[in-house]
């Protein structure tokens, strides 16, 4: 027995005390092949699951060394059970191959013949692989090799892919690094993701993660097809490419719904490629409208449906996937890792923040009490009603003006979900408004303004949840949200997390209505941040009246006990 | 020449007790005379029950032994050792298991050599080492010299015969293999059997075998090679990570059942449904869900309660167990499972009507289940510590043990499966703590030397193999907790209570959640309460946003308020409701106020409007709608309930002979045995007195037998009193020529005849 700095429990959870000497050590030791799953201020928690496991196999690493690893940090005797569990589980990887046969093209290669039979006789992979070789060889049609190793991976039988990518159309790409440079962690992700063929690089917000697919690119050296969000993010990618890469205005395309330009390097957004026009996908052929080298996928946790099915044809072609939060709602993460790829790069946020990197930010959570007439129309609601009558209560718009006004100057937005919420807070504060109903043109207008300095506040919906990049915007106030949804907490936080030139702290507020699923909701929401290791304060409304009273001239209400304790009924 | 009962009187006084106390059975009920306990000692049963415990070699022996003096005799030691090629190093191991033999008396010696006790020869079989019975008249010598022109096919069916079972069937006629056959029999060197069967004779299997009876001395196994042997560190940790649990599991089923007690099934045991559902509160197999509630019952920790529909429930020894420390609660459960003769593994199996065995089933017990679970304890005791030993290593180490009680497989399995879950094991080898239990249960269940230093107790080991508890909380603020290591009792309880337990292990995780805080005030105190009993443990403070959930929770807690009413009272007038509620004459109502215009009462609505009017009021019923009711007075009727005679489980065991303790056995033997020597004088001294009317050592059927027995082994004569089917006595002088499975059959020399006679027609048998 150590006094090592983990503790391996038998659910395969894995304890780190970080504020152990060895705890950096063990950090990197452990990284490879344990999912972070949780990293508040004491312990970090992480888990070892049959993807991590796989994809430590993937990155190189064996069951020994995982082990021994774990042997070595471990305060308490390892479970037995538990490492048996892992050199079982890692010895399922690689025993199938998908290799390019000379004569016989792509081909699944088992290194043992009852792993082949028993894939084989799977109903899933009927009609998947063609001819048989022989005892250890079956014939993969190249169009199946993405739905071949997604359903290998369910079977437990994950395939090694070694069949290699197609080369692409060389197109000479280099990055300009004058007077910037990437930043350590950045060339880590890049150099992971080019080891490892094809992957997903986890970084938070703000982080600079369309760096990495710059850097990824001039790796390639080949013509690049990029697949995002929307429209305005298309336009952000471009603008930081022209600015920090050697490509030009004229070598990149967009390809949206406005526009249809396909240029050696083309931006697509997620919307075009899955529209259809009488149940067809109608713009598929981009995907063969050039020789690809490399598919970057921007924020891949809402990567569609559709473009999973088209992604699984594309699988002789580099992959790159970026996110801040590898959390889908729809729990579709192993189809992240067999299409695009297994995570090749992971930072904890935290991490990033101490290195300044990413601004530090303070979360909040603002309790408002409803009055007594909204409670009772609140009780009384249709349980359908109840999230939206609660989230938009009118109370807020006080809560949302007394914030304003405490970070009176600093560029903030106000983050909702109900337009007409929206709306009449745009009106309370005298700022503008950006919906999905706004046109692009105008957006572009408003969010130059803002980058400028020229206006300091601006209401916006979810429309602006993603990509959106607002340097200095370092107060958001969020009134409303998709439910409990974790992921778009952590990006709404991501607006904030690029660093200020002042390296001021950013504020996040949630606004929150006490009593109500708003609350329930708001606590969902805050989960994976909290994992993350962004403590929510929660004050009360009525405190912050009090505080911000001072430079507002709000009356107080008298009440001056300590802003967390318990309110008298 | 001898006898084995004169063997036995000749045996000192120290040689009877051990003997005694190896064979247990013979000791008890307490025999009379050492007539009878010889006569004892060669029947049936208790020869079984002697084989049943004695190794391979000496098994080995002992066939060799019967084989070599089949049809009576003795045979020297070094003929045994030849007989089973143990002349030279294994010479030791044979000469131990003839002692040991003879400790036991399954062999006598004299100066002849060693005989096989009587009746031993029946227990191993009809062919011992796999050779044919001598046949009555002298062999000539067996030539095998003829064997050199011999077809290629007879020496096969030689090869198939030679070392057992000595009888094959003939092969059709007309086949290759008949020729051969038909060769050998010609030569003698097979003799016909029945109708269908060929058999090797004894002299030819012999020669055939190098005089041999055995291929090879038996030798114990090697500890089969695993491959896996634990350090001992962590088989003392895994084995105490088991143990935690499995004591927390049982704590769960006893406060669940304590709060609403399991129905018990008409045939008795609980019922699939039932035991589903304790799977899903201890979050485990089902099949563990058995084994846990099974060994409740077998530590006397439940017991089906005496209420009308029975239902299972914790005794009142729970309360005690609950306030002892965890190594005490483990070492009763684990003290409960080495001797109780429960079968859990069993359960959810078919019986033989093809029904489902449900746990605590009163027909689930095995007098044999603790010497299964002792004989796969012992075998793991024997490797190295740390080894791992799976199902058929063990079976294969008992199989040399214990050659004639070798448990099923599936025992064996159960019993590594329970051990490994109960923490006698950890991760497949024997615990410390096991060792320690099984120690314990050899000193008390086994001869041992009463003043054998006594070791460590499995308390003691379990302790020190538990990893030192921790105080230490580290609160974070995403609202989850951790103790980095084995909370403390009471900080277990505290976060128990108000927390949701996330994961357990080697440190414990726990989640905070409104509901958990509110659960936890629900049991009693305040938010400020819990939040210094967080902050007594926690090493970083408590963070805020958990502060001010607990403090929310407690703002919220109590706001609904409820309380007992069974009727009431309401009235459009304050005023008049307001003179009801501090009338004295009223008192019996129970009337409270709940608002000014709704009076609570404990009374039934019946009793209120009855009162009520008996002052003078003038009350209405109304229904739930508020409609005017007029109750109809009431009417009562019983139904005719038949009850079925409640069956009883988790009742005290009683006590059998075989589980005193070692010093209570000793204590009785060392008294038996002058008792025995004083009733063998008083025989022989004087055939008078009321026992000894007419001549009672040999009127006992038992000793009768053994007479018969001995007589033929020895080829002596008899005088055999009979009684005929119309009751007549009928005495004659025969020989007896063979004992055997309730007949015997004796040769009357007078007459020329063979008779057999069924045992229970003899009166007596008396040597001549």
């Amino acid at each position: 027995m150590t006094n090592g700095p983990l503790i391996v429990q038998s659910d395969k959870t894995l304890l780190l005390e970080i504020d152990h000497e060895q705890a950096a050590e063990c950090r990197r030791a452990i990284a490879p092949f344990a999912e972070l799953e949780r990293a508040p201020e004491h312990m970090h928690t992480y888990r070892l699951t049959p993807l991590g496991l796989w994809n430590a196999r993937a990155a190189g690493h064996d069951a020994e060394q995982v082990v021994s690893v774990l042997l070595e940090y471990s305060r308490y005797p390892v479970p037995h059970a538990l490492l048996i569990d892992i050199a079982e589980t890692m010895s399922r990887y690689g025993r199938l191959q998908l290799v390019q046969d000379p004569v016989h093209g792509l081909v699944l290669h088992s290194l043992d013949r009852a792993v082949m039979a028993e894939v084989l006789r799977s109903k899933r992979t009927a009609g998947l692989v063609g001819q048989r070789l022989d005892d250890t060889d079956v014939v993969v049609h190249p169009s199946e090799r993405g739905h071949l190793k997604q359903v290998l991976l369910k079977l437990g039988w994950p395939a090694e892919d070694l069949a290699g990518y197609v080369d692409g159309e060389a197109h000479a790409i280099g990055l300009q690094q004058d007077g910037w440079s990437l930043r350590p962690y950045q060339e880590q992700a890049v150099d992971g993701f080019w080891h490892g063929g094809s992957g997903v690089v986890v970084l938070p917000c703000g982080a600079g993660k369309t760096l990495v697919g710059a850097a990824a690119m001039a790796r390639s050296q080949t013509t690049t097809l990029i697949l995002v969000t929307n429209t305005v993010s298309a336009r952000q990618w471009r603008d930081e490419l022209i600015k920090r890469t050697t490509l030009t205005e004229d070598e990149i395309g967009e390809y949206s719904g406005s526009r249809k330009e396909v240029r050696p390097v083309t931006i697509a957004t997620y919307q075009v490629l899955t529209t259809k026009r009488k149940g067809v996908y109608t713009h598929l052929e981009l995907l063969d409208a050039r020789d690809w080298g490399l598919v970057v996928y921007d924020e891949v946790h809402l990567l569609p449906a559709p473009i999973f099915r088209m992604t699984a044809d594309l699988q002789a072609r580099r992959r790159l996937g970026l996110t801040a939060t590898l959390v889908r709602e729809d729990g579709r993460e192993d189809e992240v890792f067999s299409l695009i790829g297994p995570k090749r790069y992971d930072a904890p946020w935290k991490d990033i923040e101490q290195q300044g990197y990413i601004a530090p930010a303070d979360c909040v959570e603002v309790r408002l009490t409803l009055p007594e007439r909204d409670r009772m129309l609140y009780a009384t609601a249709e349980p359908e009603d109840k999230y939206r009558l609660a989230a938009s209560a009118p109370g807020k718009n006080t809560v949302v003006e007394q914030l304003v006004a405490k970070h009176e100057g600093e560029p903030t937005l106000v983050i909702g979900q109900y337009l007409d919420q929206l709306e009449e807070l745009g009106e309370h504060i005298g700022a503008d408004v950006i919906t999905g109903a706004t046109t692009v043109p105008e957006r572009q207008r408003l969010f130059d303004a803002f980058r400028s300095g020229e206006i300091t506040k601006l209401v916006v919906s979810k429309v602006a949840n993603f990509s959106i990049d607002l340097p200095e915007a370092s107060v958001a106030i969020q009134v409303s949200g998709s439910f409990g949804s974790r992921q778009e907490e952590a990006q709404r936080l991501g607006r904030l997390l690029r660093p200020k030139g002042d390296g001021r702290t950013a504020h996040f507020y949630a606004v929150v209505a006490r009593d109500t699923v708003d609350q329930d909701f708001a606590a969902h929401r805050q989960r994976f941040l909290a994992e993350q290791g962004y403590a929510y304060t929660i004050v009360d409304a009525e405190d912050l009246g009090l505080s911000a009273g001072a430079s507002e001239g709000e009356p107080g209400d008298g009440d001056t006990t300590g802003r967390a304790t318990a309110r008298d009924d | 020449m001898v006898t084995f009962t004169e063997h036995l009187r000749a045996r000192g006084d120290d040689e009877l007790v051990a003997l005694l106390l190896q064979r247990p059975d013979l000791a008890a009920p307490s025999p009379s005379t050492l007539s009878s306990l010889a006569a004892r000692a060669s029947s049936r049963t208790s020869l079984e029950r002697a084989l049943a415990t004695v190794d391979a070699s000496v098994l080995q022996a002992l066939e060799a032994l019967v084989a070599l003096t089949d049809g009576g005799g003795s045979a020297r030691r070094d003929d045994v050792a030849a007989a089973v090629g143990a002349q030279r190093a294994p010479r030791d191991r044979l000469d131990r298991a003839l002692d040991r033999a003879h400790e036991l008396a399954l062999v006598w010696t004299d100066e002849d050599g060693v005989h096989p006790a009587p009746g031993l020869a029946e227990l191993l079989g009809p062919y011992p080492a796999g050779l044919a019975p001598a046949t009555a008249t002298q062999e000539p010598p067996v030539d095998l010299g003829v064997l050199d022109d011999a077809p290629a096919a007879a020496r096969s069916v030689l090869d198939a015969l030679t070392w057992g079972p000595p009888v094959g069937i003939g092969p059709p006629a007309g086949s290759p293999a008949a020729a051969a056959v038909d060769w050998l029999l010609e030569r003698r060197l097979l003799v016909p059997g029945d109708a269908r069967h060929v058999v090797l004779p004894r002299a030819v299997a012999l020669a055939l075998r190098g005089g041999r009876t055995h291929r090879a001395p038996a030798t114990p196994p090697e500890p089969a090679p695993t491959g896996v042997a634990h350090a001992e560190a962590l088989v003392a940790a895994e084995s105490a990570a088991a143990a935690e649990r499995f004591v927390r599991l049982v704590a769960l089923l006893v406060r669940t059942w304590e709060q609403t007690p399991a129905p018990v099934l008409r045939s008795g045991g609980l019922g699939g449904r039932e035991l589903r559902r304790v799977a899903a509160t201890l979050e485990v197999e089902d099949s563990e869900a058995a084994f846990v509630v099974e060994l409740a019952a077998a530590a006397g920790l439940i017991a089906e309660d005496e209420e009308e529909s029975p239902a299972f429930a914790p005794t009142l020894a729970v309360d005690e167990w609950l306030n002892d420390d965890l190594p005490s609660r483990w070492a009763t459960l684990a003290r409960a499972w080495a001797t109780t003769v429960r079968t859990p593994w069993m359960v959810g199996g078919r019986d033989e009507r093809g029904g489902v065995r449900a746990a605590l089933d009163p027909e689930l017990s095995r007098p044999w289940a603790p010497r299964v679970r002792h004989a796969v304890l012992t075998a793991l005791a024997e490797v190295p510590p740390g080894t791992v030993l799976r199902t058929e290593a063990v079976l294969e180490l008992l199989r040399w043990r214990t050659p004639r009680s070798v448990p099923p497989e599936a025992a064996v399995a159960a019993t590594l499966h329970e051990a490994g879950m109960l923490g006698v094991l950890g991760a497949g080898a024997l615990s410390p703590a096991g060792r320690a239990l099984l120690e314990e249960v050899d000193r008390s269940a086994h001869a041992l030397p009463t003043d054998a230093e006594p070791g460590i107790t499995p308390e003691a080991a379990l302790a020190t193999a538990l990893p030192e508890p921790v105080s230490d909380l580290l609160l974070q603020g995403d609202l989850t907790g951790i103790v980095p290591g084995r909370p403390t009792p009471e900080l277990a309880a505290l976060l128990e209570r108000s927390g949701v337990i996330e994961s357990r292990g080697a440190a414990l995780t726990v989640r905070f959640t409104p509901e958990s805080i509110r659960a936890a005030l629900d049991v009693g105190g305040t938010a400020d309460d819990l939040l210094a009993g967080l902050a007594a443990h926690a090493r970083g403070g408590i963070p805020q946003p958990l502060e001010y959930m607990i403090r929310d929770a407690g703002r919220r807690h109590g706001q609904l308020r409820a309380g007992y009413a069974a009727s009431y009272l309401r009235a459009d007038d304050p005023a008049l409701l307001a003179g009801l509620v501090d009338n004295p004459a009223l008192a019996e109502l129970g009337l409270m106020r709940l608002a000014p215009t709704v009076l609570g009462s404990v009374a039934s609505p019946r009793e209120l409007l009855a009162v009520l009017r008996e002052h003078g009021l003038a009350p209405l019923a109304e229904g739930p709608g508020g409609q005017v009711l007029h109750p109809e007075p009431q009417v009562r009727r019983v139904r005719n309930v038949r009850r079925n005679a409640p069956h009883k489980i988790g009742a005290a065991p009683s006590r059998r002979p075989d589980t005193l303790t070692s010093q209570e056995r000793a204590g009785l033997v060392a008294q038996l045995v002058p008792t025995l020597r004083e009733a063998e004088r008083e025989g022989s001294d004087a055939a008078s007195g009321e026992e000894r009317r007419r001549e009672p050592a040999l009127a006992n059927p038992v000793s009768a037998l053994s007479v018969l027995r001995e007589a033929a082994a020895q080829g002596r004569e008899v005088w055999l009193e009979m009684v005929g089917p119309h009751g007549v006595h009928q005495r004659r002088r025969v020989r007896p020529v063979h004992v055997e499975g309730g007949r015997v059959r004796v040769r009357d020399e007078a007459r020329d005849a063979e008779l057999t006679v069924a045992v229970h027609r003899i009166a007596s048998a008396t040597p001549v």
